[in-house]
């Protein structure tokens, strides 16, 4: 074993040593095939995708954003290391580590200024987001990955979730360097055409690319729900907390507010509001979000509520701890879990909405790339047995919901000590 | 001897919907340093309410109706919304700020339940340090768990465990963590709430010679509220029999247990069983406590009194000097 242990996480657990493997069970084999051979099947696809792709740079960009992406592991590992040898302290560290990733965006912005046409300008962006995101992946697996495998399953899927959902970020922001054909030319093929070895999702009912859409797809999605979902924490759960420990006046109008949205049925509330809004990804994710706000209210309220009648918050008030305290460290961590439940389940509520918005007519006009469209679109279609439109589409905004789903399920068991064993 | 604590004509009053309930009427009590008062009583009788009143954490309805409690101060106290002078202190004038300064640095207290008297959420290493940041916020983390382990071992915890949460701890372990956090600050005086109620009589009797112990260590005044007279003989100097929100005998435990004086207090002592007589039939004092809200005039214990005279049902007797030195409020001493 190497006495720096500057490579640790997964990779430290995957260094070959004659014990590690000694005495595994046959099922242990099993779990470890599937994933390397899905990693190296994921791998293998993108690269493939990306030497056929449309802009002629899609390998270029891929093994960019791979090369940021491990030098952000690289500047980890080598922070982490500064620190285990005690030369600084693990804030200055982590400045140091911010510094460096500040220090390589700025480096990728100069060079593709410098070395790239006008025309491919904003890969910089690309190139940095997408770098980033592997980043962070793989700094999930490095750092966080052996902390969570010791809380046992809901660890695991905290990192399954936590990687599936940035995973398909990653892919968003590369999309449209490595997609085949460009998501919008009509006619790539014939419509309605079925998978095919050129075409192998098929095509829309216009002769789009469906593959291609696909892929360039979850954009808008991501967008949404993450800033519906964000909107509705930071009012629900403050709000939340706020009405239930004051109580009184201020809980009853909150309140009341919070019961007059409720009463009406979602998705109409948010098809009046988007209508209002007008289209557009942040009125969308407004009129979503104002659906979604009062279930957080209710949660934490009620959470809230039984909280601070309970023991430990007297004895906290009895030790002279200050009310923000009492608030911030007693209350609020409490009831939190439950709210990070809802969130999860929010995530995946919030793209069905968005899909149901576009359904209507209120998402995105034809040339935006929108798995919410395509659905809606394929739906119509799916009687005469064009099955692909649905199917693709439907499975990536399942992947999604599941990711939202495992990583906040398994966030809210962590959370909680007593589920933590 | 100075006084740790002086209560006078301490009222605190419940406004339910039926009307007033006056759960503490008119106590007089003082308490020297470095001594254990225990307060007993039948449930209801206002010992809970008149530990918490201490503490200005009279539960909503309630609130202090009147009267002063003054405790003793060595140092003056720094406090954001106006310093707190050394010497007596009446804490019913005292903020909110100045309270919340004072509690647990000077007063602390021990909840009947050590099952759900502790954050789940927080580690009891970080107990320590949001007791002791809450303040002495110029503290180090690193300090302050120190100090906590320090008093954790002392309670017979290890140290190590510092790092464990809550539920990881039996409840006797929980109590005594509870106490080492009350503990942490050095406060002068130890309100304790049926400590070891909830917990079995080995560890209720480990309990007690540790806060025997630590009183011993850190000079605390204590007051010790029960409804069990077994641990009051066991730990207290003197005894408060509380009926009905009013003190009705103070004495030394020694004269309490040997000759009590109030009717209510003989009463109460006959009804402990004796295990070592056999077949001994239970004594219990018959009929039920007033209710609060209707009082009757008079001695509230005029109804259940088997010594009952006709003054006894119009005139509150007062607290007089009894003949063994203590404290006590029946019509039968006063007569003189």
């Amino acid at each position: 074993m190497d006495k720096t242990k500057l490579v640790s996480g997964i990779f430290f657990q995957l260094t070959p040593k004659k014990e590690a493997f000694e005495g595994r069970s046959g099922k242990w084999w099993f779990a470890l095939l599937i994933l390397v051979g899905l990693a190296l099947a994921f791998i293998a696809g993108l690269i493939l995708v990306a030497v056929g792709s449309n802009s002629g740079m899609g390998l270029q960009v891929v093994t960019g954003t791979f090369i940021i992406g491990f030098l952000v592991l690289g500047g980890r590992a080598g922070s982490r290391y500064v620190v285990e040898q005690g030369v600084v302290t693990k804030k200055r560290a982590f400045a140091w580590f911010i510094g460096f990733c500040l220090i390589t965006t700025i480096a990728v912005s100069v060079a593709s200024f410098v070395f790239l046409p006008a025309s491919a300008f904003d890969l910089w962006f690309v190139l940095v987001t997408g770098g980033f995101t592997l980043g962070v992946m793989v700094i999930v697996l490095y750092d966080f990955y052996p902390v969570l495998r010791e809380r046992g399953n809901p660890g695991l899927a905290v990192t399954a979730g936590i990687l599936l959902v940035l995973s398909i970020v990653y892919m968003t922001f590369i999309a449209y360097w490595i997609v085949p054909h460009d998501p919008f030319t009509l006619d790539v093929g014939r419509p309605l055409a079925p998978p095919s070895s050129s075409l192998p999702f098929g095509t829309t009912s216009l002769g789009q690319d469906l593959f291609s859409r696909t892929i360039a797809g979850g954009a808008i999605m991501l967008q949404v729900a993450v800033v519906s979902v964000i909107v509705c924490f930071f009012i629900g759960v403050p709000a939340g907390l706020g009405a239930a420990y004051r109580g009184g006046m201020v809980d009853r109008v909150v309140s009341l507010l919070m019961d007059s949205i409720f009463a009406f049925p979602g998705l109409v509330l948010a098809i009046a509001i988007a209508a209002m809004l007008g289209p557009g990804i942040i009125n969308m994710a407004i009129s979503i979000a104002v659906v979604y706000v009062p279930s957080y209210y209710r949660v934490i309220r009620s959470q809230v509520l039984s909280i601070k009648e309970l023991p430990y918050v007297e004895a906290a008030v009895v030790m002279g701890a200050r009310d923000w305290e009492i608030l911030f460290r007693y209350v609020l961590p409490n009831a939190l879990p439950s709210a990070v439940v809802i969130l999860s389940i929010n995530f995946a509520d919030a793209i069905l909405t968005a899909a149901g918005l576009t359904f209507v007519g209120l998402g995105f006009p034809i040339d935006v790339a929108d798995w919410g469209y395509d659905l809606t679109a394929g739906w119509g279609v799916l009687v005469i047995g064009k099955w692909w439109l649905m199917t693709f589409p439907g499975i990536m905004i399942v992947l999604l919901a599941l990711g939202f789903t495992l990583a906040g399920e398994g966030l809210s068991e962590i959370l909680t000590p007593k589920l933590r064993e | 001897m100075t006084n740790a604590l002086r209560i006078q004509d301490l009222t605190v009053e419940y406004k339910t919907r039926r009307g007033v309930a006056r759960a503490v009427d008119r106590v007089q009590l003082s308490l020297e340093e470095n001594r254990t008062l225990g307060l007993a009583g039948e449930s209801g009788c206002g010992k809970s309410t008149l530990g918490r009143a201490i503490m200005r954490l009279v539960p909503h309805p309630g609130q202090v109706a009147g009267g002063n409690i003054y405790i003793n101060i060595d140092d003056d106290i720094p406090c954001k919304k106006g310093d707190i002078p050394k010497g007596e202190v009446d804490i019913t004038g005292l903020n909110e700020e100045q309270m919340r300064v004072l509690r647990g640095k000077e007063i602390a207290y021990i909840f009947q339940d050590p099952m759900t008297s502790l954050n789940p959420m927080l580690t009891i290493g970080n107990h320590f340090i949001q007791m002791i940041q809450a303040h002495n916020p110029e503290i180090e983390k690193e300090e302050a768990l120190d100090r906590g382990k320090e008093v954790l071992e002392g309670l017979g915890i290890l140290p190590e465990r510092v790092t464990d949460y809550p539920h990881q701890f039996s409840g006797g372990m929980r109590q005594r963590v509870m106490i080492g956090l009350g503990m942490v600050l050095r406060p002068r005086l130890l309100i304790s709430d049926e400590p070891t109620t909830s917990l079995d009589v080995i560890v209720e009797a480990q309990i007690l010679e540790q806060m025997a112990e630590l009183k011993k260590t850190f000079n605390l005044t204590m007051i010790l509220i029960t409804h069990n007279l077994g641990v009051l003989a066991q730990t207290a100097d003197d005894i408060a029999i509380m009926y009905c929100g009013r003190i009705v005998e103070l004495a030394s435990t020694e004269n309490l247990f040997e000759a009590p004086q109030h009717p209510y207090a003989q009463a109460l002592l006959l009804s402990v069983p004796d295990v070592t007589k056999p077949n001994k039939k239970l004594v219990w004092i018959p009929g039920a406590p007033p209710d609060l809200v209707d009082p009757i005039p008079g001695c509230m214990f005029n109804p259940r009194c088997p010594m009952a005279m006709d003054i006894c049902k119009t005139q509150v007797p007062p607290l007089i000097e009894s003949e063994t030195g203590g404290l006590v409020a029946c019509h039968l001493y006063g007569g003189k």
